[in-house]
């Protein structure tokens, strides 16, 4: 039906060039450790990527179903702490206290593990904490939010509340948390005896798995019928509601899978940075995230990835000279700025119009006149 | 003729203004009902009221004989009620094609439609969806390109998408050119029979166009009801329409 009708082919051939382009990313970053043979490079390249990992989980909830969560590094840190609670439990006795206390407790007087941290003897149940603790936060927050019609910036505002407080609360409870320090020392992640260093191309690739199955399983996401719904809610919430559907369950559905996948990112940052900190829960990066992610272009989960790598890269790379470090936030406050005002879909959608110019190239569009001057407005998440 | 709705001393008060105040209402399955009355008669509050964006404080709405009166708007769309709304309201980041499958919704459950693609086998109904509200050419385009009248006519797809038995259509001709609002008409009358619709609207022209039975709604209550000549030659409608340039 669809290949004998003209003006349905650009929308096919789109969707088949979108995933060409998101596998071609996921084979280019399994292929830089073939380049580049430098340990130190390649923890720096896994840091990226779990950042961009983390913007393209915003995408997701933001760009898709139009849910501005400022607290997205709350799910970030809940993973990161997840994965330092159990690497820390298994460090060898020497960095432990009696009965296999972590040393910051040893130091605080705490004398028994606290029946939170028993189960992180399990690094398996640490996995699974490190995704399901971040999802079920944002369900049950989604079900409060979302059941009383809460939207737009309250949203955001009630967000970055709640990742205010948690991050107080992290500092604050330093016999279990330990505080402004957070957790340093640990083990090194071992799974199925499989060992994974910082500075190995172990990690640089488990990293670069997970980014690619989730990027991957993100797309299928915006690409069925729920994806579809996630976009209508963000254009007109209230009309998804008369055509019969629960709109809280959808943004529920929407944020809790976005949170999950950064819960997973913030496991493999702990991984990669070998400590956990509050910092990877607080305000400053959770702004990040956002502004990676409207760098990028939010309505495309590879942009909102992108725009993660670039920036932060570029961060990395102009840290190097301290006297640059006190402005990159001006810089980056200025970036930002400069995208929502004149590229309001970001690198991804500057992309997007370079290609509607070529398709609207004389020959290039084969349909008849009426499907191409309707094709001129193709909108921007269909590129990228 | 079965009745389809059925409404009962239904009101509501916006501070103690009652927009809709003891209304009584039935329409048969398979009518085509217009509502007129002048501005701030209470008509748009009517089908907020039904399709359950406004809750209403007194009465009861039937349909099919079961009360929806107090249910959430989307179980009330569920059960088969679709509304265009006054100011057209589709999604414009989103294609026609798209649009219409965000309509034509089968499941609804969040689970189930997260595993089935968002390009449903059933394109082929949706494209003659489109053929009958005339945007074919415009299938695979963003709904922000559409005119205004299109955007209209897409609307009222979205219901048929939607497979609402219960159409509730709020001025679907407003803003519209002669032509457009001729080709409106053309479509409700297609739609006569096979759907129960109440249709909202000002203009008389269209109206006399359209209509079978007219309701009057006058100060949130029910006027009169009849024929197009029965309320034309009516005294009390032509005192409401007094100055107005309805042209009854
Ligand atoms: N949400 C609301 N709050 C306060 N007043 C309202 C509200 N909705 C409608 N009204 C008032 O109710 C009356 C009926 O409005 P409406 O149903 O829109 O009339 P119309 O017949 O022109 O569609 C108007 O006077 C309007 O101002
Ligand atoms: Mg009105």
């Amino acid at each position: 039906m669809f290949d004998s009708s003209a003006h349905a082919n650009p929308t096919r051939n789109r969707n088949r060039l979108q995933l060409a382009l998101y596998l071609a990313f996921c084979v280019a970053i399994f292929a830089v450790p073939l380049f580049i043979d430098d340990d130190f490079l390649l923890n720096r390249y896994a840091r990226y990527l779990v950042l961009g990992m983390v913007a393209m989980a915003l995408s997701l909830s933001w760009g898709y179903a139009g849910i501005l969560n400022l607290g997205q590094a709350l799910s970030f840190g809940l993973g990161s702490y997840a994965m330092a609670m159990t690497l820390k439990l298994k460090t060898v006795p020497i960095h432990t206290g009696p009965d296999g206390l972590p040393d910051f407790m040893v130091w605080n007087n705490v004398e028994t593990l606290p029946w939170f941290w028993v189960p992180y003897q399990s690094t398996a149940f640490a996995i699974f904490a490190g995704v399901a603790v971040p999802w079920a936060l944002a369900a049950i927050l989604g079900w409060f939010m979302f059941r009383g019609r809460i939207t737009g910036v309250f949203v955001a505002i009630i967000t970055l509340a709640i990742l205010v407080v948690a991050n107080l609360l992290v500092i604050d409870q330093q016999r279990y948390t330990g505080g402004f320090n957070g957790i340093t020392d640990l083990a090194q992640l071992e799974i199925l005896g499989l060992e994974f260093d910082a500075y190995s191309k172990s990690t640089y690739f488990l990293v670069a798995s997970c980014l690619s199955v989730c990027l991957l399983g993100a797309l299928a996401i915006t690409r069925s019928k729920a994806g579809l719904i996630f976009q209508a809610i963000r254009d007109q919430e209230e009309r998804v509601r008369f055509f019969g559907y629960d709109v809280a369950a959808y943004k529920i559905m929407a944020m809790s899978i976005s949170a999950a996948i950064a819960g997973l990112a913030g496991m493999l940052y702990t991984v990669v940075m070998e400590f956990a900190s509050p910092t990877f829960m607080d305000v400053p990066l959770s702004l990040s995230i956002v502004i990676w992610c409207a760098v990028g272009g939010r309505q495309s989960l590879l942009g909102a990835t992108i725009g993660a790598i670039v920036v932060a890269g570029m961060q990395g790379a102009l840290s190097e000279s301290e006297t640059f470090l006190d402005t990159w936030m001006l810089v980056m406050g200025l970036i930002f700025v400069l995208v929502v005002l004149f590229l309001p879909n970001g690198l991804a959608g500057l992309l997007d119009m370079a290609g509607r110019r070529l398709m609207r190239r004389p020959g290039a569009l084969a349909g008849g006149p009426a499907p191409a001057k309707g094709l001129s407005g193709q909108k921007a998440k269909d590129q990228t | 003729m079965t009745e389809h709705l059925h409404i009962e001393g239904l009101g509501v008060e916006f501070n103690g203004f009652k927009a809709v105040n003891d209304l009584n209402l039935s329409v048969a399955q398979g009518e085509l009902r217009c509502l007129i009355g002048p501005n701030g008669a209470g008509k748009t509050t009517t089908l907020d009221l039904i399709c359950g964006k406004t809750r209403p404080m007194h009465g009861s709405i039937r349909y099919r004989g079961r009360e929806i009166a107090r249910l959430p708007e989307f179980q009330i769309a569920r059960a088969g009620i679709g509304r265009k709304f006054q100011v057209p309201s589709v999604f414009r980041q989103l294609t026609v094609r798209e649009n219409l499958e965000v309509a034509h919704c089968k499941h609804i459950s969040v689970y189930t439609n997260i595993l089935r693609s968002g390009r449903s086998a059933e394109s082929d109904g949706l494209e003659k969806l489109a053929a009958f509200v005339d945007l074919s050419d415009y299938f695979e385009a963003p709904a922000s390109v559409l005119s205004h009248g299109q955007t209209q006519w897409l609307e009222i797809a979205l219901l048929l998408a939607q497979d609402s038995e219960l159409i509730l259509l709020d001025e679907p001709a407003a803003g519209m050119t002669h032509q457009e609002t001729q080709k409106t008409a053309d479509i409700c009358n297609r739609l006569k029979g096979k759907h129960t619709i109440i249709v909202v609207e000002h203009d008389m022209g269209f109206v006399r166009q359209i209509a079978q039975v007219v309701s009057v709604m006058h100060q949130g209550t029910l006027l009169m009801e009849g024929t197009v000549e029965e309320i034309s030659r009516d005294q009390r409608v032509r005192e409401v329409y007094l100055g107005s340039t309805l042209g009854i």
